[in-house]
């Protein structure tokens, strides 16, 4: 084998969206491990969704630290969560066109489901309504 | 149609053991708790665009049926951070430890860690649904 120089060549790449998108999960991953831990163990561990009601909801966003954590949660957990299931997706479709209709559904499907979640994340719950 | 035949084919008939499972295991939780993820908004949004509905979706979810549903949501949930934890700690810090005999041990670990969470959880919510859906300690 002839020697072969080992001289270190460095590049740099600008950053395409996937490689933004690729550390975005990992960022996000990070503060969602506390995030979505601590809101599980509380709710489903020891409150339980026996205890869950109107009024259950209505006093936890009472305190506006709650509203700002599910506030956060609700950006972070679903934005991980929909480029999840893009990346998943990417491997079941070929094809650019097709892979580029997927990923705007994507986005269209997120952005409505995060709409509907921060408007009752901002207008609270409504108790003017009888329920009986 | 091909392209869902082929990747199928790859994550089923694959041998890779506790990395293939792994794989696999970080999927499936994923996509498990982005679906409940999404029902959950739409539930959680009732309080504010349908109350009455809201109660009914609650009671929909203290059956047992639901409570069960929950249990594995839970163990997703686990899974998925401590697997990703390890995936992110071993591309960032530890590139050498992707080897076949390191990821297999990893593997083990991240699953005994996942349980070491998800059994005590279990035993609460399953304590909840006897007392709550069968009458039982006291209920």
């Amino acid at each position: 084998m002839a020697a072969t120089s080992e001289q270190i060549r460095r590049v740099k790449v600008r950053p395409n969206y996937d490689h933004v998108a690729w550390k975005w999960m990992r960022y996000s991953a990070l503060l969602l491990i506390p995030l979505v831990w601590i809101h599980v163990i509380l709710q489903d561990v020891i409150v339980g969704v026996h205890a869950m009601d109107l009024d259950y909801v209505a006093q936890r966003w009472a305190n506006i630290g709650w509203r700002i954590y599910d506030a956060l949660l609700l950006g972070f957990a679903m934005a991980h969560g929909m480029n999840g299931v893009r990346q998943v997706a990417n491997d079941f479709i070929k094809g650019d066109r097709a892979r580029s209709i997927m990923s705007w559904a994507l986005f269209v499907f997120w952005l409505a489901i995060t709409v509907i979640g921060a408007a009752a994340l901002i207008g609270g719950v409504r108790q003017d309504i009888p329920l009986n | 149609m091909s392209t869902l035949k082929t990747t199928l084919t790859g994550y089923v008939g694959y041998r890779g053991r506790e990395g293939h499972y792994a794989f696999l295991l970080h999927r499936i939780t994923g996509l498990g708790t982005v679906l409940f993820l999404v029902i959950h908004i739409v539930d959680i949004a009732l309080v504010y665009l349908a109350p009455k509905g809201f109660l009914d979706v609650i009671a929909l979810y203290q059956t047992t049926l639901f409570g069960i549903g929950e249990i594995g949501l839970v163990f997703c949930v686990f899974f998925h951070g401590i697997n990703g934890l390890r995936i992110a700690y071993f591309d960032m810090f530890k590139p050498a430890n992707w080897s076949i005999e390191t990821g297999r041990n990893s593997t083990r670990v991240t699953l005994i860690a996942t349980l070491i969470l998800w059994l005590p959880a279990t035993f609460f919510m399953v304590r909840n649904i006897l007392i709550h859906n069968f009458g039982l300690f006291g209920g």
